[in-house]
This record gives C-alpha cells, structure tokens and sequence, in this order.
C-alpha cells in the first residue's frame, strides 16, 4: 500500500472517533480475557507439572505383578528380570529400587535447627542406585557407609515443600531448604515399629540417617536410601534382600515410553503410572477449565469482529460518495479495498496491545495480591501465571485478525463502489 | 484529445426494459478544445462523461483519450488513467467532509502510483490557480462559500495536472455570479490549453464553448 494512504486512514478513524473506539475497546475486552485466561492456565498447568505432580516423561515405574505365574512369568524382579528389562528396546537404563522391608522409626530429642524438638515418627525407606539421584546430593557419595556410619538420605522436594507451607507453620517449626537441611543427621531404628507388631524374636537395628539432599525423585512419605543400604537392612532383619520392589525405566526418549510400557506388560509385569496419571488428570482439568474459558473469550472477539463487521458497514454506505470520488481521481478497486482493511488493522492493533496490556496488568495484580492476600499452602507458586512471549504476540495477532475479519465483508463492498452510479445527479 | 466510436450503453429500466441511452454515439475532441454537450435530464451526457474519463466501464464502443485505449483496459490500468490523464468536476462538489481544502486537492496523491514532487506545494499552487488563498486550504469545506467549494472541486481536479477536464453540471449549484466566475475560470484555463467537455443545462457554460452538441434520443448530434 502507499504509504500516502495513511492520512486518509487516520481520518476515517478520527471522523468515526466513537465508533472506531467502540470497536478497539470490544476487541481489547475478548484480547484480554483470552490472554488472561490462558496465561493463568499455562501458569496452573505449570505448577501441577512442575511442582505438585512433578512426573519425568521419559521415565517408567516397574512394579512386580500382583500374581505370580512361574514359569510363565509375571513374577519377582530378580536380577535377571532386570536385565531382561534393561534391553528392550529403546530403554536407555535400567535402576533398581529396594523397599527396606522391615518397619522403621526415627524418635528426635533435641535441637531442630534452633528448635528444641521432641518426635516420634514411623519411617518409610527405600533403597535406589545411586545414579538415580546423583544429580541431587549435595554432600559426599550417595553409597551405603556400612553399619556403623550415617547412612546418606534424600528428602522429598514435596515432602519439603509440605512441611514448610503446612506442617511448620503451625507447629512454629523454622523453614528449611534443602541446602538447609543437608547434612542433618537424625536416629533411625530400623525393625522397630510404633503401629505394627514385630516378632519377639526381632530385635531393633538402630542406626542414624544423614540429609544429603532434596530430589523429585525421592520417596514422598519417607526416605530415599542407596540400594546397598536398602539391601543390608534387609538381609539383617532376615527379610527379602534379593528381589526388587520396583524398577525405574529411563527411555532413550519420551516417545519410546509407550512401547516400553507395551513389552513390560507383555513381561507380566505392571507399570505403576499412578502418579502419571493423577499428574494427565489433573493437567487435563486445568486444560479444560482454560480452553474453555479460551473458548469464552474467542466467543468475545468474534462478537468484537461482528461489531466491527457492523460498524465498517454502516461506514462505508455513509462514505459511498466520498469513495465514489477517490475512484474518480485514481483510486484502483484494490486500493480501496487496501484502505478500509488497513483502518481495521488500526483498529486491531490498538485493540491488541490494550487488550494484551490489560491482562498483563491484570495477572501482575493478581498475582501481587496472592503473595500478600492468600495464606500460604504447599505448593503455592510466586506467580499463577505464565506470560511467554508467544501469548502476548499472539494477543495482538488476534485483535489483528478479529479486525481484519469483520471489516473483510464492508472492505469489498467498498472496492466494488460503481463511481458512476454514485455521483451521478 | 478524445476519439470515440459506436458507443452504446443501456440500463434496465424496469417495466419499459432496456432502455438506449448511448446509441451508437461517436465523438472526436481535438486537443485544446472546449466542448459543451447539452441535453434533456436523462438523456445520457453524465453516462457519456463517465465512459469518456474511464469510470464507467459497461458500454460497447472504442474509446481513445490522450492515446490510451480504455475499452477493455483492466480496473489498475484505468485507475492510473483516471489518476494522471482526466480531473472531474460535479455539480455537488463531492469535497471530503473533516478536512481542509488543501487535504481535498491532495486526494489524487493518495493514488498516485509514484506521487513526486512536494504535494503541499504542488496542492497550494493548484488552490492559487483557481484563485484561492493559503487561507481558503486551511479551511473546511463547511467554512467556504458555494463557488470556493467548486473552486476547491476543479482545484483537486486540476492537481495532477491533467489533459482533459471533465464537468459534469459545474455551475448547477451555484449562484449565477459565482457560476460566472467559474464559467470565467474555465475559459482562462482552456485558453492555457486544458481540453474541456461539460455537460451542462446552462446557457452561459455552452456559450463559453467552443463547440456545442446535442444529446438526444442516444445520439449526438
């Protein structure tokens, strides 16, 4: 287009001030809602990702079979079981996990990082190869000491987050982080249980656990030990120290994860997907609250694209003859055309940034009102929202193409102006 | 100038059916003329203006202004032809509302293919042709008198300083002192070699041409 339409634009606008601000604010209403909303899914959707139900995509939980078929399969993961596992295809390693069979119990007396603490509290172990969460410890080798020594434990990133948002808040219990607590060492009795009964003939096996680290992938509701250690206790209290009580299949890529799950079944084995699917659950929710609320606010721009359809009508009927006399001094049918869509343009521009910059606005608000308004709880985010660049892009784009769309009707009327039929007379 | 040949253009007319009111009308212009082509209302001299400068295209015939064949000529083709070759006068004026009378004169830039020159200049000295002021181009239409709005009318059409002047009824709203001085305006613009053809009702346009033809019954005569 010349760049010399633009004074004939700016006028069209300015002429039909009110009308023209009518339109930009409609499509700045549904350009907002639909920002907003999909920010504040892509924000909730990435805290149940990330921080409630935080599943690694390429990873596959193996449990064994809850019936066994002997020579058929179905059975224990033993060794063999594992290596079996380890080679299918497209499973890049396979780690190994020990429950510690026997019960356990941690009983605290003392300081609690300037606290005096007095706890008892059943413990849940269990045993993995240290490569599994060699990324996360913070102090020393992630091996099993022997008897006499500490034994090197990761903590939950959950467990954490639940203790510092609602377990020590209101016991007046001091935050902690995992730096914080690395290094912290606790007394673990192991066979020794407040709940169940143990056989006369058990006898405790006390020992002590010291805080490496915090991991993803650390037992929620207990202890994250190295398999070794996992297998001494178990062999000291005269329990299962050979078979695993599951296995974590790390594929080559996300996209092998279903054939791996396809041949493990086929092993007679089980897959636990339990937290993957509470984690697709619960993302599946929050992604059909916002497409729905998606929806909603595309339902607003198309009203928008309809008013702006009605005013660029009535526009260019009560312009005919000034169109009439840009067809006589040399306006083609495509500029005209050209001219009333660059005016929705305008006005899909305008429409878009404030649209975009109300619901940023609005998510920056929020957002400062939930850090000082919303008490804390697990899992409470910084920010509710996400705003990529792609999303506030693409606000504008729509304001953009809702405009352009409804004037797209009225800009062919006005290219097909007959000059001669209306400034005859 | 103009070299037109077995034009024939009908409408619909309802009730009556098609009804001629080109029929067979061929036309000949020489450079530097003044013609004035007269007729009952109705009787087709708009349409005939209208095919002449390229804005009406439904017609059969041959049509030949300034050497540029415009029967058949695609609608960019004819924009361009309207844009650099013709200017139009109306009766109405058909000034745009909201802005100032030089914005109006500059109209024909905003379709210029490549607008050259300084425009406000240029648009200034079409307003100083026409015998209107700085003043007057700062003004809205709505702020000047009937024969200033013509003034600015022949102003735009004069911008892009063109071959041919087409007038279709330029002194039917104005007072006969003002259509006097824009009949005056015409003439002194012929004399510097504007071709010119009016269609008119008015005794002293076709007097001030130097050709006068009749348009009755779809023929010229």
């Amino acid at each position: 287009m010349s760049g010399s339409l633009w004074p004939l634009v700016k006028l069209s606008l300015a002429r039909d001030r009110r009308s023209a601000l009518s339109s930009a604010f409609g499509l700045a209403v549904g350009v907002a809602s639909l920002v907003f909303f999909v920010s504040l899914g892509l924000g909730v959707g990435a805290i149940v990702r990330e921080k409630v139900f935080p599943v690694d995509s390429s990873l596959v939980e193996v449990v064994p079979a809850q019936l066994s078929f002997g020579l058929l399969g179905g059975g224990t993961l033993d060794e063999a079981t594992v290596a079996r596992l380890s080679a299918l295809p497209g499973v890049e390693r396979a780690f190994k996990k020990m429950n510690v069979r026997a019960p356990a119990v941690t009983i605290y007396r003392g300081d609690f990082f300037g606290r005096p603490l007095h706890m008892g509290l059943e413990v849940l172990a269990v045993g993995v190869e240290p490569d599994f969460v060699r990324g996360d410890v913070l102090l020393g080798e992630f091996v099993d000491p022997g008897p006499d020594k500490p034994i090197p434990a990761i903590a939950s990133t959950r467990l954490l987050e639940i203790y510092n948002k609602s377990f020590a808040p209101q016991r007046s219990l001091p935050q902690l982080s995992g730096q914080l607590l690395t290094g912290f060492i606790f007394p673990i009795d192991f066979n020794r249980s407040f709940v169940t009964s143990t056989p006369q003939s058990a006898s405790a096996i006390p020992s002590q656990a010291q805080l490496v680290g915090v991991s993803d992938r650390g037992l929620l509701a207990g202890i994250t030990i190295p398999l070794e250690a996992a297998r001494r206790i178990n062999a000291a209290a005269n329990l299962d120290a050979k078979t695993f009580t599951g296995v974590a299949l790390k594929a080559t890529d996300p996209s092998r994860v279903p054939g791996i799950v396809a041949a493990v079944k086929a092993m007679g084995l089980r897959v636990d997907d339990q937290e993957r699917r509470m984690s697709e659950n619960a993302g599946a929710a929050v992604a059909i609250s916002t497409s729905s609320l998606a929806l909603l606010s595309v339902l607003i721009c198309l009203l928008a694209a309809f008013n702006i359809a009605h005013a660029f009508s009535a526009s260019v009927r009560a312009r005919e003859k000034e169109l009439g006399v840009m067809r006589a001094v040399g306006a083609s049918r495509r500029a005209l055309f050209r001219l009333v869509l660059v005016e929705a343009l305008v006005l899909g521009v305008v429409g878009g940034v404030l649209g975009t910059a109300l619901a940023l606005a609005a998510s920056l608000g929020l957002d400062l009102a939930a850090v000082h308004l919303v008490p804390e709880f697990p899992f409470k985010p910084d920010s509710w929202f996400q705003r990529p660049v792609w999303l506030l892009g693409g606000g504008v784009v729509l304001g953009v193409l809702a405009a352009v769309a409804g004037a797209w009707l009225p800009a062919r009327r006005a290219s097909r102006t007959d000059p001669a039929r209306v400034l005859a007379g | 100038m103009i070299d037109a040949r077995q034009l024939e253009r009908h409408y619909d007319d309802g009730a009556r059916g098609r009804l001629a009111v080109l029929d067979g009308v061929s036309l000949t212009v020489a450079d530097g003329e003044f013609v004035a082509i007269v007729g009952r209302s109705g009787s087709g001299k708009s349409t005939l203006l209208h095919v002449l400068g390229g804005l009406d295209t439904d017609y059969r015939g041959q049509v030949t202004v300034a050497g540029t064949r415009l029967d058949g000529l695609a609608d960019a083709a004819l924009a361009r032809f309207r844009n650099e070759t013709v200017g139009f006068v109306f009766q109405s004026f058909h000034l745009m509302s909201g802005v100032s009378a030089l914005e109006n004169v500059l109209l024909p830039a905003r379709f210029a293919a490549n607008p050259v020159g300084a425009l406000h200049a240029r648009a200034q000295a079409a307003l100083a042709r026409v015998g209107l002021t700085a003043a007057h181009g700062a003004r809205a239409p709505g702020q000047l008198s009937g024969g200033e709005r013509q003034r600015v009318a022949i102003a735009r059409a004069l911008f892009s300083s063109p071959r041919l002047l087409l007038c279709d009824e330029p002194t039917g709203n104005l007072d006969a002192a003002t259509a006097d001085e824009v009949v005056a305006l015409f003439k002194t613009l012929n004399a510097g070699g504007l071709t010119i053809v009016a269609v008119t009702h008015e005794e002293r346009l076709r007097s001030a041409a130097s050709r006068v033809l009749t348009l009755a019954g779809g023929k010229l005569s």
